[in-house]
């Protein structure tokens, strides 16, 4: 009798991996809703595979595959050379969608007459030249400059697009903020903010503005990131270890499935396919 | 005789604790106090990517905050704990110690979210801030956070004084005041002390709350007791930075040395006051 409560007690032990599998996933927070509504969505087709997903921003969804600790890394941003040493031959980094990072701004500040920048005027609010929504149109009213740490992909995007280098200081910020969640949070509560914030996280409270390129405004949208006008876009990204097991490598094919392409559009971002 | 042995076991194992942990840090920090030696601790910038790890102003938000919420809250749970033990009634006491464990039943990350949520407006408007974070917003978190912890240490030392010395207290016909002030809190001081020792010990390691509120800007506040703008300190800087920072690189090792350095903030703060006790007895 116990003998054979052992052995099938030993059975489900040896047995159960193969049957209940679960995928760690880290990284940016931009990517973190597409990677979490196609977890779900694969999950119900594949009952015994389990994704988890958390945040931590791109550097941390790169730190995660280099130390092993997350089987599928999340990054908002191209991985540069060193981090590509680091990461190894035969890690797969895969663009899964494109976004456009949006110049965000307080409700007050649009309504208060701020549509447009361009890349110069934003560029000296974050240098602190520009203090005042005043001096570029605006209310006449303290600039909140929000700055993200440094870990941050939208960081290392916009800094690039707009001070010309990932890691270039904001001696102008007045305050470091973490995830698009943190970001969008602090902006709708201020009414003089501008921050960096993703395409998909933009509402009523928090409004993207056009950015000036050769003298036309362009707009945040998924239509000018397709069409390639907007000046502050990148594409996001899954990294998989080399060593990805194949229920990771499937779970990525069916983010680039249809299915999962549906999931992109419907999370605000532009599909890859 | 298991007992014996249980005993003996537990304590060998506390004490692995207490090397593993000082010689973690040293061991983990040694690559960034070999490459960058002790400038750091003076250095005002911190950009990792450009090889600057200063660390004084994390190192002076740290104190500031940690300073400001004992200031607040020593005075408040002294006060308490003679109100508790000397003049409260047997209701009045089980509220307020009702309350006082309900306070450190919070978890940090939810007093986190009500000072983003309530306390961060408030400052705002209150002094026409920018946006409200601020050392003076991590201070009064910190503080409502330790004031249980002093308040229930100190509530003990006022109770367990003496018979004998109330007694004598009166018997001379001190009025109330000077029964306060020249027995009851003299006697009950080392205890006192010990409930403020903890509490900043727990107000230095604070992560999460600190973080949400501090603005998490390297600013040495200008002037240096300017606490209405966004500042930093040293748990802030671990705590948004150690996720990126790879294991082995120096940065993660710089990161370690803030730990350090808060660990040996808090053996300087014991030192001193088991110093101060050997002085009194």
């Amino acid at each position: 009798m116990y003998r054979y409560l052992f052995i099938s007690l030993f059975a489900i032990t040896v047995a159960s991996p193969v049957w209940a599998i679960t995928i760690h996933s880290a990284g940016s927070t931009t990517v973190l809703p597409v990677v979490s509504a196609a977890a779900q969505a694969y999950h119900a087709s594949h009952p015994n595979v389990t994704i988890t997903v958390s945040g931590g921003g791109s550097g941390v969804g790169i730190a995660s595959i280099v130390q092993g600790t997350a089987a599928l890394g999340m990054a908002s941003r191209e991985i540069d050379e060193k981090e590509k040493a680091q990461l190894g031959d035969g890690t797969q980094v895969v663009p899964i969608a494109m976004d456009a990072v949006a110049v965000a701004v307080s409700k007050a500040v649009s309504l208060g007459g701020v549509k447009q920048l361009s890349v110069e005027q934003i560029a000296d609010i974050y240098r602190g030249k520009i203090n005042n929504w005043k001096e570029v149109g605006g209310p006449d009213s303290r600039i909140l400059v929000i700055d993200k740490e440094a870990s941050r992909g939208t960081r290392h995007v916009f800094a690039e697009a707009v001070l010309g280098n990932a890691h270039a200081r904001a001696a102008g910020a007045s305050i470091i903020s973490g995830s698009n969640n943190e970001e969008q949070a602090i902006i709708s509560r201020s009414n003089s903010a501008i921050g960096m914030l993703s395409n998909a996280w933009l509402n009523d409270e928090v409004r993207g503005i056009a950015v000036v390129v050769r003298g036309h405004g362009v707009l945040p949208s998924i239509e000018h990131v397709r069409d390639g006008s907007y000046p502050i876009s990148r594409g996001l990204h899954v990294i998989l270890a080399k060593d990805a097991g194949p229920e990771v490598r499937d779970f990525v094919a069916f983010l680039l499935s249809e299915t999962g392409q549906k999931i992109v559009e419907k999370s605000g971002y532009l599909p890859v396919r | 005789m298991w007992l014996n042995v249980a005993m003996r076991l537990s304590l060998i194992l506390a004490s692995i604790g207490l090397f593993v942990m000082p010689g973690f840090l040293i061991s983990a920090s040694f690559p960034f106090w070999q490459e960058q030696g002790l400038k750091p601790l003076v250095g005002a910038e911190w950009f990792p990517y450009e090889g600057l790890f200063g660390m004084l102003p994390a190192l002076v938000g740290t104190l500031w905050s940690v300073g400001l919420a004992l200031v607040i809250a020593v005075p408040m749970a002294v006060a308490a704990a003679i109100m508790t033990s000397e003049m409260a009634g047997k209701k009045q006491r089980n509220l307020i110690r009702f309350g006082m464990e309900l306070l450190s039943g919070i978890p940090s990350v939810v007093y986190g979210l009500i000072g983003l949520w309530l306390l961060l407006p408030w400052l705002q408007s209150s002094f026409n801030l920018l946006s409200g974070h601020s050392l003076l917003a991590a201070g009064i978190l910190l503080s409502l956070m330790v004031l249980p912890t002093i308040m229930v240490m100190a509530e003990d030392a006022i109770s367990g004084v003496a018979l004998e010395q109330r007694e004598a207290a009166a018997n001379l016909g001190l009025d109330w005041s000077d029964r306060l002030f020249l027995v009851l809190l003299p006697q009950a001081w080392p205890g006192i002390r010990a409930g403020i020792l903890l509490a900043s010990g727990r107000a230095l390691g604070e992560t999460i709350a600190v973080m949400l509120v501090v603005g998490s800007m390297d600013r040495i506040p200008d002037p240096l007791y300017n606490l209405l703008e966004p500042a930093q300190t040293l748990t802030s800087r671990i705590g948004r930075e150690i996720g990126e920072a790879a294991f082995g690189s120096i940065h993660f090792s710089a990161l370690i040395a803030c730990g350090f350095i808060l660990a040996i903030i808090s053996v300087i703060l014991s030192l001193v006051a088991h110093t101060n006790q050997r002085v009194r007895v």
